[in-house]
């Protein structure tokens, strides 16, 4: 069963009252969240008449602030992630419900481009990422929640992360000749499976690629989007590759890549909303903004509205691979920087 | 066995040891006395140099430098180390100054003051400093050429500014080798700092983490012409976002002293004054900073510590407190500030902690400021200066009245 059915008209008319149900009881369930809607002057009872007017939160709330509608007691789950800012944790809580429901959900969406049994899977990393679970990086959590969906994994590193191209010769005699698994962070699957499939004449046209990460690390290199897949299809046959974006603090959606690429697509029960970082009104088709994410999924923290520090563009409405808006990421905002007398912010002296 | 790359005089890499051993030896020209005329000469000729306008329109903050460094203001300050009686004063002796990195002109006010008093000195001058700093920086070199030569001799054999990667090893021998340390930019630099020994005669001034916040009075507010408003709120402005409100001089709260019903008329207005001055002067909020302001303003309210948020634009964020004891004094973001109102001054007194250093007023009289501040009966705060001079550095700052520090007296009794 698909999810990405839904025109605008129909995701807008569909998840709204949904989400103004959310909104309400997240209020209802968190003290932290009806204080910072309060305060700016949201009556309970609130009516909001499009998904951009719904109140948003900044996602480093969550560094921040312990942010949860659920009891102590019904907490199942607490995920935690640095992200790149290193202004501390994000700490999301996830009840039984809410646990099962991520899971699901990102399960129906990758099924999409994988179909609906699990695939041979070649990961892009070494199994050393998740073999310390002490310490688990974003990376990790990235590694294990995807290896769900697939299975013979093998990794295309070793333990002292070099290329193992052996290991990736031998999974791809014995299960490339049928749809297979890929997948890994976009700079490691450039650098470790692209550049080893081509100086070895490896063959990757079964393969469905799914990547996640920026393409900061390969600007370097002169490789964005459009050049990735371009080199793949020619020196590796691969052609179906899926960059998708997520974020832990929306665990479970992911906005993936339509098959003619350059475009992410929202499940039908997401949205995203591109807003002007002067005005914060909602930005036409074409025009830059800052992202945000919108989600049924969270119900057990109020994460259902997220203004990411992300940088986007909607590329069109109804208009492309599937229904729905579609849109591409940018880069990340600059970290604020303010000149204080202190080094840092936490106070300052002069 | 890590080099120090001198800034002023610009020279060749130097050892720790080498430099330490350099601003021992006597000057030519004999020793520094406090008021050294060598040191008034240079110090004007660098002055006027910060004073040029083309420089002075790229970096206001470095115009403020320069008039605070001019020859009559310079001799006003000297005036307060007069000593009569059985006292003689005299420099301490080699300072060490540790200014803050991304303050970039305190670094000079620290120095010159220093010198002033006739010390040694080396700064360690950021290796992160950039813009004004380099402006600095060259105007220093610069004055070298324009004096003469004797003085310039002395200049170069006593004041240094460096820069070095962090080393223990230098740290530590500069260290060492000081009469009195001088450690700006909070908390974290002076505890870094601290590791490092003294000689034991030796000792730290120390400007660590401050917050600051501002009054205004409800009656003052009323009695006040339209031209007199806005000239508030222009100060108000150059107070806060000069430094994205990150200075610790610059107000972070706003308390509104009078009646309930003046106060929200006042506040009000003000707020739209303060807007127009933003507006006004193209006060640009990167994207990046709005979200911080929201993490921040969103953070108060979660907390407890606010009951409603304006935006006016990205430029200006009001939190209105809960309760008016309760202050947020970390920074928020550039142009966030929470607002309250209290029934007089003396309400304020048991709010206040040494942490508070200074108080931006508009509409008291001083009467009122002086019986606020002997309420306080120095339980914080060490300045209260009109809206407008919040950044006015001045030479008593935190409480310490720095050529004083910067000196030490001699008794003589026949």
């Amino acid at each position: 069963m698909s999810v990405f059915t839904r025109s605008q008209p129909e995701r807008e008319a569909l998840l709204l009252p949904e989400l103004a149900e959310l909104t309400a009881h997240h209020r209802a369930g968190s003290t932290g969240y009806d204080r910072i809607l309060s305060s700016l002057g949201l009556a309970p009872d609130a009516r909001f008449d499009t998904i951009a007017d719904l109140p948003w939160l900044p996602v480093r709330m969550f560094k921040t602030h312990d942010l949860k509608s659920v009891p102590d007691d019904e907490v199942f789950k607490t995920l935690t992630s640095s992200g790149t800012t290193g202004a501390g944790a994000s700490r999301i809580y996830l009840d039984k419900a809410a646990a099962a429901a991520q899971t699901r959900q990102l399960g129906t969406t990758l099924q999409e481009v994988l179909g609906g049994e699990r695939l041979p899977m070649l990961m892009v990393d070494t199994i050393g990422i998740i073999k310390n679970r002490r310490s688990f990086s974003a990376r990790g959590a990235g590694v294990l929640g995807m290896a769900n969906f697939g299975r013979k994994h093998t990794y295309v590193l070793d333990e002292n992360d070099q290329p193992d191209v052996e290991a990736v010769k031998k999974f791809l005699a014995e299960y490339g000749d049928k749809p297979f698994l890929i997948f890994g962070f976009t700079f490691m699957v450039w650098l470790y499976l692209y550049e080893v499939a081509r100086d070895n004449g490896l063959d990757l046209s079964n393969g469905i690629l799914i990547h996640s990460g920026g393409w900061k690390k390969l600007i370097d290199r002169a490789v964005d989007n459009t050049e990735f897949r371009r080199r793949f299809k020619e020196d590796t046959g691969l052609t179906r590759i899926h960059n998708y974006y997520g974020m832990i603090e929306q665990i479970g959606t992911v906005f993936l890549e339509g098959p003619s690429g350059n475009s992410l697509y929202c499940p039908d029960f997401a949205d995203v909303v591109i807003r002007n970082p002067e005005t914060w009104a909602e930005q036409p088709v074409g025009e830059p903004g800052v992202i945000e994410v919108v989600s049924t999924l969270p119900r057990s923290y109020p994460g259902h509205v997220l203004l990411t520090e992300d940088l986007g563009v909607c590329n069109g409405i109804d208009d492309g691979d599937w229904p729905g808006k579609h849109f591409s990421v940018l880069g990340r905002l600059p970290k604020a920087e303010a000149r204080g007398c202190s080094d840092t912010f936490s106070g300052a002296a002069a | 066995m890590s080099a120090l790359t001198q800034r002023f005089p610009v020279a060749e890499p130097i050892a720790v040891g080498q430099l330490v051993d350099q601003l021992r030896v006597e000057p030519p020209g004999g020793r520094l006395t406090v008021g050294d005329p060598r040191v008034i000469e240079f110090v004007t000729k660098f002055a006027r140099k910060l004073l040029a306008p083309a420089l002075a329109r790229r970096f206001p903050e470095l115009a403020s430098l320069g008039f605070f460094l001019r020859k009559g203001e310079l001799a006003k300050a000297l005036s307060t180390l007069e000593t009569s009686g059985d006292s003689l004063r005299f420099p301490r002796g080699l300072v060490f100054h540790v200014p803050p990195a991304n303050v970039d002109t305190i670094f000079v006010y620290s120095w010159a003051l220093s010198a002033l008093a006739g010390n040694h000195n080396v700064v360690r001058v950021s290796s992160r400093s950039a813009g004004a700093a380099e402006a600095v920086l060259d105007a220093l070199n610069a004055a070298l050429s324009d004096v003469d030569p004797a003085t310039a001799a002395a200049i170069t054999a006593t004041q240094r500014m460096v820069t070095y990667d962090r080393s223990d090893e230098i740290s530590g021998a500069l260290s060492l080798a000081a009469d009195l340390r001088v450690i700006w930019g909070g908390d974290t630099s002076v505890a870094a700092l601290r590791k490092y020994a003294l000689a034991p005669h030796a000792r730290d001034l120390t400007f660590p983490d401050r917050s600051s916040f501002a009054i205004a009075s409800v009656r003052g507010w009323q009695a006040a012409s339209a031209a007199e408003r806005r000239t508030a709120a222009e100060g108000f402005y150059n107070d806060s976002y000069w430094f994205d409100q990150a200075a610790c001089s610059s107000p972070r709260a706003v308390f509104w002293v009078g009646d309930a019903e003046g106060a929200m008329a006042s506040g009000r207005e003000f707020r739209e004054l303060l807007a127009a001055v933003i507006e006004a002067k193209q006060h640009v909020t990167e994207p990046a900073m709005a979200v911080q302001k929201r993490v921040s303003a969103y953070g108060a309210a979660a907390d407890g510590l606010v009951s409603s948020i304006a935006f006016d634009g990205n430029g200006l964020a009001t939190l209105e407190l809960t309760d008016a004891t309760v202050m947020p004094r970390e920074w928020l973001g550039a142009g966030t500030f929470a607002n309250a109102r209290v029934d007089s001054l003396a309400e304020l007194v048991p709010t206040v902690l040494r942490k508070d250093q200074t108080v931006s007023q508009f509409g008291f009289a001083r009467e009122e400021l002086t019986e606020f501040v002997t309420a306080l009966a120095g339980r914080g705060v060490d300045r209260v200066v009109p809206f407008g001079s919040a950044l006015t550095f001045a030479g008593v700052w935190d409480g310490y009245d720095l050529l004083a520090e910067f000196s030490r007296l001699v008794t003589v009794q026949a």
